[in-house]
């Protein structure tokens, strides 16, 4: 940024404008234009002052700007947003997953009008309930939320070559597993204890506002306590969070587009307690073609019982052939096991088209945040939730001021910019390791060692990027190179060879 | 069942049934559904794929249905496999390690399982790492074959056209070598004859590049957006 600030002061005709427009503005009381130009004066802006706290107003009245102006420099200034005068800003969130519970978190403690319209209070999604160690601390969930810990993986390759993965935890780290209808429900109960109004209502379509400061219409069905009948009602709002999970009614009013999506077939099924011990705090994973030919079957331990359930996205009329193959391969560990529900969900592998239009963004599943590889979804859509809620909040300055299209942009690119590696890096697992049969259990075996152990935990538990010792990155890719081509050869063998 | 897939329905409960029982749907009813003008159902649309295609990028042989008439449904048995792993003493040969033995006892053992996939079980966990057959072991048997027919491939090619642009310029041999083209020729041709060994080489290449930028291109899709209105 300060280099780009140094390429515009080069210019004087910028200079000036922007003098000129910081006096312009300094008509609307400010303290943060106040201090721009002060630092004007000085005659040097300041980094903080075309951060995206403030707004520079390069007024369409100065074409020569954009022509002098570096390429790749994208002040995306609002061109006057106006003030609300003496209303806060409205904004309503669709959907009351992680999502949008901890956008309503967000934006309510921060002032602003909230609506979180959910249809279903007690829903219990059906979802694999993992959360990553990190999301505890950093949305400060209580532990009582979390079933159980699962301090162990197992790891299953197509030959039934199991490895134990999870010897370099400590005591203190470990996958919560959460019921879907607790955590979403304490979410969305802490939203409205700082303010936001809980709607329980299922959103039907919004109408397109006609200017820039017009509303947002929105047409849902409100459902009254005791009551299942939907009575129609309408809204008024100046912003739409859409955080309706990945059949988003609002990513489809505002043409966001499609994206592919993986089907998630998951079986509860209640075990007997002698073998729920063995699942006590441990999760497994299957690979294999007959599971599932591009994602892989899981166990989860939920409460008081296990969920067996496989994906897929590109063979999903056969998802039911997948199920008896994992229920299968988990045989011996479920056996006497009664089915108490059965459900699925798709799964978003990619981000839609367009996340954000006008004032309105999109958010967790409803935009497409979900890892490839893993498919985690629930901290991801929390995450982007808040840093929604949060570039609405600075845009708006607290609710005072209008916001538009830039400021949701803003959102997009943090997040692009902070969470891009981990979805790259994921991807290229998925595509090398979910490849084939010799792919997957060159997986499985380099899942054997700790330093790959302790990078995945640590990424995975913390969602950073911990850079590890190179030579032991060294000896990683060799290892993963030679599994890689030692199973691969086996399975050209294999086509030559004559079972008898 | 098939209502349970939509998720705006709430799931279903199944009757609860023993695990073991329960009996297969046909997969026929949702294809059926929207083989008509129907709006595709959430198991249709969206990524998926048909025919061989939707089994896999490198589908086994038994994932295609392609299963050997050997297999008979009854669980891996070999005896030099104990307890989950392969028992070293019983490939020694003229007292020395077979691993050639070995790495054919390890492939008809993935090949039974791919056919036939058997339960994962706790008291019999399978246990054998290919790293225990020692490297010089799969050089001798995968690389070097390998290596000597790619190798003979470029000699021959590059005899050819040595004899060919001799004839052509008579340029010799050793001057073809010395010329920048020369050398740009040579390495056209190594390269080619490593990454292009079959047609279908070309496909998967084409395919490799495609892929490795996908991912990317859907997520700057949302950008390419922001990029237009900026133009405007």
């Amino acid at each position: 940024m300060a280099s780009a600030l140094q390429g515009i002061l080069g210019t004087p005709s910028t200079r000036r404008v922007c003098e000129q427009s910081l006096e312009q503005g300094a008509g609307n009381a400010g303290n943060r234009l106040q201090s721009c130009q002060i630092s004007v004066r000085s005659s040097h802006l300041s980094a903080a002052c075309l951060s995206g706290r403030s707004k520079l107003f390069l007024a369409a009245s100065t074409p020569s700007l954009t022509r002098n102006s570096r390429p790749g420099l994208r002040i995306l200034a609002a061109a006057g947003s106006k003030k609300l005068g003496n209303r806060k800003l409205r904004v309503a969130v669709i959907g009351g997953g992680p999502a949008g519970g901890c956008a309503a978190e967000t934006l309510a403690k921060n002032g602003i009008e909230t609506f979180l319209i959910e249809r279903k209070m007690d829903n219990a999604k059906p979802c694999g309930g993992a959360i990553p160690l990190c999301m505890v601390g950093e949305f400060d969930l209580p532990l009582d939320i979390i079933d159980r810990k699962v301090t162990k993986m197992k790891m299953i390759s197509p030959s039934n070559v199991a490895v134990d993965v999870g010897k370099t935890l400590n005591e203190n780290e470990y996958i919560g597993m959460v019921r879907r209808e607790v955590l979403d429900s304490y979410l969305r109960e802490r939203a409205a204890s700082f303010g936001a109004n809980l709607v329980n209502g299922l959103f039907l379509r919004m109408e397109m506002p006609s200017d820039a400061n017009a509303p947002y219409v929105l047409h849902y069905n409100l459902y009254k306590p005791g009551s299942s009948v939907g009575v129609p009602a309408t809204m008024e709002v100046d912003a739409v969070i859409g955080a309706d999970g990945a059949n988003s009614r609002v990513a489809k009013d505002i043409d966001a587009g499609d994206y592919d999506y993986a089907i998630a077939f998951q079986e509860r099924i209640k075990i007997p307690d002698d073998k729920m011990v063995y699942y006590e705090n441990l999760a497994e994973m299957y690979v294999g073609d007959d599971v599932s030919p591009d994602f892989y079957g899981w166990v989860f331990p939920k409460c008081d019982h296990v969920a067996v359930g496989t994906g897929t996205v590109i063979n999903k009329p056969a998802i039911k052939k997948y199920q008896v193959a994992t229920r299968h391969r988990a045989r011996d560990k479920i056996a006497g096991g009664k089915i108490i529900r059965v459900e699925a969900h798709p799964i978003p592998e990619h981000p839609r088209p367009r996340r954000v239009r006008d004032r309105v963004a999109l958010v967790g599943d409803a935009a497409g945040y979900v890892t490839k590889c893993s498919g985690e979804g629930i901290y991801f859509a929390a995450k982007s939730g808040r840093m929604c809620a949060e570039a609405i909040v600075e845009g708006s300055e607290k609710g005072v001021r209008m916001i538009n299209e830039a400021d949701l942009r803003s959102y997009l690119k943090k997040w692009d910019t902070k969470y891009w590696p981990t979805y790259k890096v994921l991807d290229i697992l998925q595509k090398v390791f979910y490849r084939s049969n010799p792919a997957r259990e060159a997986f499985v075996e380099l899942c054997a060692d700790e330093y790959v152990q302790k990078m995945t935990f640590d990424s995975y538990l913390y969602k950073t990027v911990v850079p590890g010792n190179p030579l032991d990155d060294i000896k990683l890719a060799v290892n993963t190179i030679g599994s890689l081509i030692r199973a691969n050869a086996l399975r050209k063998e294999a086509r030559k060879a004559v079972l008898t | 069942m098939a209502s349970s897939e939509e998720e705006r329905v709430p799931a279903t409960n199944s009757a609860p049934s023993e695990v073991a029982v329960l009996p297969q749907k046909e997969e026929g009813d949702s294809t059926a559904q929207s083989s008509g003008k129907k709006k595709p159902s959430p198991l249709e649309k969206g990524g998926t794929l048909r025919g061989e295609a939707a089994e896999g990028k490198d589908p086994s042989p038994a994932a295609l249905g392609k299963k050997s008439s050997a297999v008979s449904g009854e669980k891996f048995e070999d005896p030099r496999w104990k307890n989950g792993n392969w028992d070293m003493t019983k490939f020694v040969k003229n007292g020395k390690m077979d691993w050639d033995a070995v790495i054919d006892a390890e492939v008809l053992r993935r090949k039974w399982l791919e056919e036939n996939p058997e339960a994962s079980s706790n008291d019999d966990p399978v246990l054998f790492d290919t790293a225990t057959v020692p490297w010089w072991a799969w050089v001798r048997r995968f690389h070097l074959p390998e290596a000597e027919l790619l190798n003979g491939r470029a000699a021959m090619v590059g005899f050819f056209a040595a004899y060919l642009i001799d004839s052509l310029t008579g340029v010799g041999l050793v001057d073809q070598t010395n010329s920048f083209v020369g050398k740009l020729l040579l390495l056209i041709t190594v390269v080619g004859i490593l990454l292009v060994r079959k047609n279908e080489d070309l496909e998967t290449i084409k395919t490799l590049v495609k892929e490795s930028t996908f991912y990317d291109k859907q997520w700057q899709a949302t950008w390419k957006d922001s990029e237009e209105q900026q133009k405007k």
